[in-house]
């Protein structure tokens, strides 16, 4: 019942899309504003539609009504309420309703803030969205129907994968990432109409499409983040990043969305670089659909990846509509991003954002190469290979380095260009923190070359950042007596932007020191205890309580009670278990972390002796690792404080629709401007 | 718009796509199964499930695979929580209806699963034509190198395994392979006599705990 | 030469060489899949390379030191073998007969020393490997521990 009345609601949106990608364009050609609104209707009504479709899917979830093909694949009787209802995107067509109710939501936020905006730019940015909609509608009443009805009524259900229902992450991880992927649509719709309307030429339509591009980047950097950290709670290596084609997926798109994020604003100062934005914005949705459909489709190998279905071969269509669509709108509009500004000098900040593009673009391609090349050699000469971590880290590494040194000299120097006098103010101080941090490192037994430098690069970039935040803070102290707090709340708020920008800094240096510590010093080692026997890595000692056992509703867990200590003081314990589900055959296996300020420790049951005489337990010391998760958090917040709106002020910067001068812009006041 | 750049642009996306097209060929989680034109496996498996007439085997009746040699034999690998096992059972059902009287022998292999659950779920689903036995240690699995349920295996008149199917059987591969099998039969009269040897009956084994 | 193609040349340099550095990358880190026939087949060129072996657990070869924690097993594609050691406990339901696939290195020594041994995994609707009986795994610790 709920699953037809659903189903009818995903027919009646698919046939609503349809309608208005259609009638908006022709609206829009034949310069009709009723037409263009019914369009805009449209976008809303398919919102309303898939809000009332995925709230029929959850309802069905949680009363487990096994008439409906997608609860009898991930429901069962046993499963808690909590991941009954997350399991909405445990599987394939879960997922599907679910992205298209994002796109929905985002698509309605951004025509109905932008809705009055004249000229044809909005139109065929919704058009576009509209397009998108269509794709995941079509699929939606086509190969992944989720409401499909089941007979004869099965009684119970096999429940969801039971990886997902191990860690509270796999709640928080897909939303994010959805909301990150499905929320690089915008600014695309927003690249696309700006070539259909014409109005590529002008600087304006990239305010609307940055502030949506930050937003969808926060929530991807979110995703990043906490899917690195649901791989390292959940699957028991030790390890938060693998440089699997699904991991490699999310962190494309991130890659050009934030080498975009850099390169718009020199766009803004300096009118440069037009065609390459439009390539990185276009790119970004791309690199998104190619995500997908590497994840959807199961043409690589990954640990993550969805089960293969006929939905690969809309996939594939749409990927191909997209790409050479893509292609073809860049290239014909090529000739009208004439660049008007240019470089002027070596040493200014847009050359660092210049090289910051170049390096996170290099870097992309690697990826992408990488994650590609399986699928090329057995293509090419038949051959079944895996490119290994060592060659994303051999590639990346000096690119990763390259790029935090960057993030140290960028806000360091000014725009057009920097004196002697002035690089040598701003440049050099930072040294003292690449010195300090450095020293740290190498006492500390760092002894790659690579993981020094990041080191001392972490610290030279923290200390540049910090100084932008103490030059402002200072300035403000001097000229309008406000007491420190004031400064910086006022600083910040006065141009979130810049500010902004300089936290999610600090949050990738946080990220930087924890990759770079946690894998420089991680320890291991493994070792079959009895109860009371102790293990002891890196100085760290803990002890094998029990081995016990509990049978819980849906699931049965074996778990190695472990004693932290210190000086023969039980300081914390842990509980790695392993979880074996009816319906699967092999155990989850549960780790458990004991996490301080300093680092981790890890613990992973490895075997057990089945009458408990034994067990075989996994001890992994790393040290920093939550500064990972810190620092996400950190970059996150950058994102949300650029986000919004500055506070009132007077502007220094020129009305954006007066085409950027072909003289450059003395830009003597540095520090006033969008950074 | 400049279409002659565009067409250009376009170009580039074709080897692209091709690559992915090619991609969907293959499976790359698949380990090659190397059973196909091997022998099958034997195996003693005791009957939970005894089928409609006229293909019954009596419940507690041990099957001898090497006792249907010379009729076509189709393994159904299966288990009363497999979703996909539901999405071909219709299909496979009526094709084993379809094609009583032909010298094909149809059985379900409960895999990792109880008696008790399965007959409900036969019950449920409409029945099942043919007889299921119970794999109770999943020795019979393993020799078969299953990878999940359902699988379905394909053994030829001679006791080899011609083609292995992964997942949901549909009536076109059933069609396709159980056809070319039964032609590459020995022509004379191997249908005939096989009725008889279908299966050895024999008391319940000890270890058989198939029907509690 | 002019400005501009001063610009190309630095670019075509650039790219070119972003790209030897990646195929060298490639071709030295690149892991093969093989089966065990595959990795015999090899000969010389099969040592002491990264690979990803593929196939069954030989029944009857598993052995598991849990003290010393040296696992031994051969991995068979039906025509050839290969004996495989790692340190480290295996994977709780690893069983004779079942897929696996091993990362590693082939020594002289005929030894396969692996880094990393995985089950065949897959997420959707093949949930069991063959021959696992989950419950027989943890039946006696349950009964063992609850009051």
């Amino acid at each position: 019942m709920t699953g037809m009345f659903a189903h009818d609601a995903l027919l009646v949106s698919l046939i609503a899309v349809l309608f208005g990608a259609i009638v908006g364009t022709v609206g829009i050609r034949r310069g009709r504003q009723d037409w263009v609104q019914l369009a805009f209707g449209a976008i809303y009504a398919n919102f309303v539609l898939v809000t009332i479709a995925t709230g029929a899917m959850i309802y069905a979830l949680v009363t487990h009504d096994y008439s409906v093909s997608y609860v009898a694949q991930v429901g069962s009787n046993e499963t808690p309420l909590f991941y009954t209802v997350i399991s909405l995107w445990g599987a394939l067509e879960g997922s599907i309703l679910f992205w298209a109710w994002v796109l929905g939501a985002y698509s309605t936020a951004v025509i109905w803030i932008n809705r009055k905006r004249p000229g044809t730019l909005v139109p065929w940015a919704a058009v576009t969205l509209l397009v998108v909609a269509l794709f995941f509608a079509i699929l939606l009443v086509g190969p992944a129907n989720p409401f499909m009805p089941v007979f004869p009524v099965p009684a119970d259900g096999p429940g969801p994968n039971p990886l997902l229902q191990n860690h509270i992450l796999m709640a928080v991880h897909p939303p994010l990432l959805y909301l990150g992927y499905v929320g690089m649509s915008v600014p695309f719709a927003f690249a696309a109409g700006a070539m259909f309307s014409g109005e590529v030429a002008s600087d304006d339509w990239i305010k609307i499409s940055r502030t949506w591009t930050m937003i969808a980047w926060g929530f991807l950097s979110a995703a990043i983040i906490a899917g690195m950290w649901w791989s390292y709670e959940v699957l028991g290596w030790g390890g938060y990043w693998a440089w699997d084609p699904v991991e490699n997926a999310s962190f494309l798109p991130w890659l050009t969305a934030t080498a975009y994020l850099h390169s718009v604003m020199v766009q803004e100062r300096r009118g440069m670089l037009k065609q390459w934005n439009l390539n990185l914005m276009v790119g970004t949705f791309v690199l998104t659909i190619l995500g997908t459909f590497l994840t959807r489709s199961g043409i690589l190998s990954s640990v993550h990846a969805f089960t293969t279905g006929t939905i690969g071969y809309y996939f594939l269509g749409f990927i191909a509509f997209v790409l050479i669509g893509a292609l073809v709108m860049v290239a014909g509009v090529s000739e009208k991003l004439k660049t008007r500004g240019r470089l002027e000098s070596a040493t200014s900040r847009e050359t660092v954002f210049l090289l910051n593009n170049l390096f996170l673009t290099a870097f992309c391609f690697t990826v992408l190469v990488g994650t590609l090349f399986p699928l090329v050699a057995e293509a090419a000469r038949g051959i079944k290979v895996t490119v290994g971590e060592p060659f994303f880290n051999k590639m990346t590494l000096p690119l990763i380095t390259a790029l935090i040194f960057l993030l140290g000299v960028g806000p360091a120097l000014p725009w057009g260009v920097a004196s002697k006098a002035q690089m040598k103010q701003k440049l050099l101080p930072p040294i003292a923190g690449a010195v300090v941090l450095g020293a740290v490192a190498l006492i500390a037994g760092a002894r790659n070359p690579y993981a020094v430098l990041i080191f001392a690069f972490v610290g030279y970039s923290a200390f540049a950042n910090g100084r932008e935040y103490w030059i402002g803070m200072k300035a403000r102290h001097a000229a309008h007596g406000e007491n420190w707090l004031t400064a910086l709340s006022r600083l910040v708020s006065g141009n979130r932007r810049r500010y902004g920008g300089y936290v999610a800094h600090f949050g990738v240096l946080f990220v930087a020191l924890g990759i770079a510590a946690s894998q420089s010093f991680r320890r291991e080692r493994e070792a079959t205890l009895k109860p009371g026997e102790t293990i002891t890595v890196a100085g760290h000692t803990a002890r094998l309580k029990e081995v016990w056992g509990r049978q819980e509703p849906q699931r049965a867990v074996i778990g190695a009670t472990m004693e932290v200590l210190d000086n023969g003081r039980v300081v914390a314990t842990a509980d790695p278990r392993m979880n074996f589900y009816p319906t699967q055959s092999s155990p989850v296996p549960t780790p458990q972390v004991v996490s301080s300020i300093g680092g981790d420790l890890y613990f992973n049951l490895m075997a057990f002796d089945q009458n408990g005489a034994h067990a075989t337990v996994k001890l992994i010391v790393q040290p920093l690792v939550p500064w990972i998760w810190f620092g996400g958090g950190i970059v996150v917040l950058g994102a949300i404080i650029g986000v919004f709106p500055n506070r009132k002020r007077r502007t220094v910067v020129a009305p954006a629709r007066q085409p950027v001068a072909a003289v450059p812009i003395p830009v003597a006041t540095t520090g006033g401007g969008e950074a | 718009m400049n279409w002659k750049r565009a067409a250009i642009a376009a170009l580039f996306a074709v080897p692209v796509i091709a690559l992915f097209a090619w991609g969907f060929t293959k499976d790359p989680n698949n380990i090659p199964s190397p059973l196909p034109g091997r022998m099958a496996p034997d195996f003693r498996l005791p009957v939970f499930s005894p089928g409609e007439a006229p293909t019954t085997l009596p419940v507690g009746d041990t099957v001898h695979l090497a006792s249907l040699r010379g009729n076509v034999v189709v393994l159904n690998f299966w288990a009363s929580w497999c979703l996909s096992c539901r999405d071909e059972h219709v299909e496979l059902q009526q094709f084993a209806r379809r094609y009583e009287g032909k010298p094909v022998k149809f059985l379900g292999v409960l895999y990792n699963d109880f008696p008790a659950p399965a007959i409900n779920w036969i019950r449920e689903m409409g029945g099942q034509q043919y007889p299921s036995v119970n794999d109770a240690n999943a020795h019979t699995s393993i020799d078969y190198g299953l990878y999940g349920v359902p699988e379905t295996y394909f053994i030829d008149g001679s006791g080899r395994v011609a083609y292995k199917q992964t997942g949901p059987v549909t009536d076109a591969i059933l069609t396709r392979i159980v056809d070319s099998l039964i032609a590459a039969l020995p022509a004379s009269g191997a249908a005939a006599p096989a009725d008889s040897a279908a299966h050895v009956l024999a008391p319940a084994a000890p270890g058989s705990k198939g029907t509690l | 030469m002019s400005k501009r193609n001063w610009a190309i040349l630095v670019a075509v340099v650039l790219v070119a060489t972003f790209g030897w550095l990646l195929y060298g990358g490639l071709d030295k880190n690149v892991v093969f899949f093989l089966t065990p026939k595959e990795l015999l087949a090899k000969g010389d060129a099969g040592y002491d390379v990264p690979v990803r072996l593929g196939g069954l657990v030989k029944p009857g070869t598993v052995q598991w030191d849990e003290k010393t924690l040296h696992l031994q097993f051969e991995v068979t594609d039906d025509t050839s073998t290969v004996l495989v050691h790692e340190t480290g406990a295996p994977p709780q339901m690893f069983q004779p007969g079942m897929g696996v696939v091993i990362e590693g290195k082939y020594g002289r020594d005929g030894v396969f020393e692996a880094t990393n041994l995985m089950v065949k995994h897959s997420n959707e609707y093949h949930p069991p490997k063959p021959g696992e009986k989950p419950e027989e795994m943890y039946k006696t610790l349950i009964k063992g521990s609850t009051p």
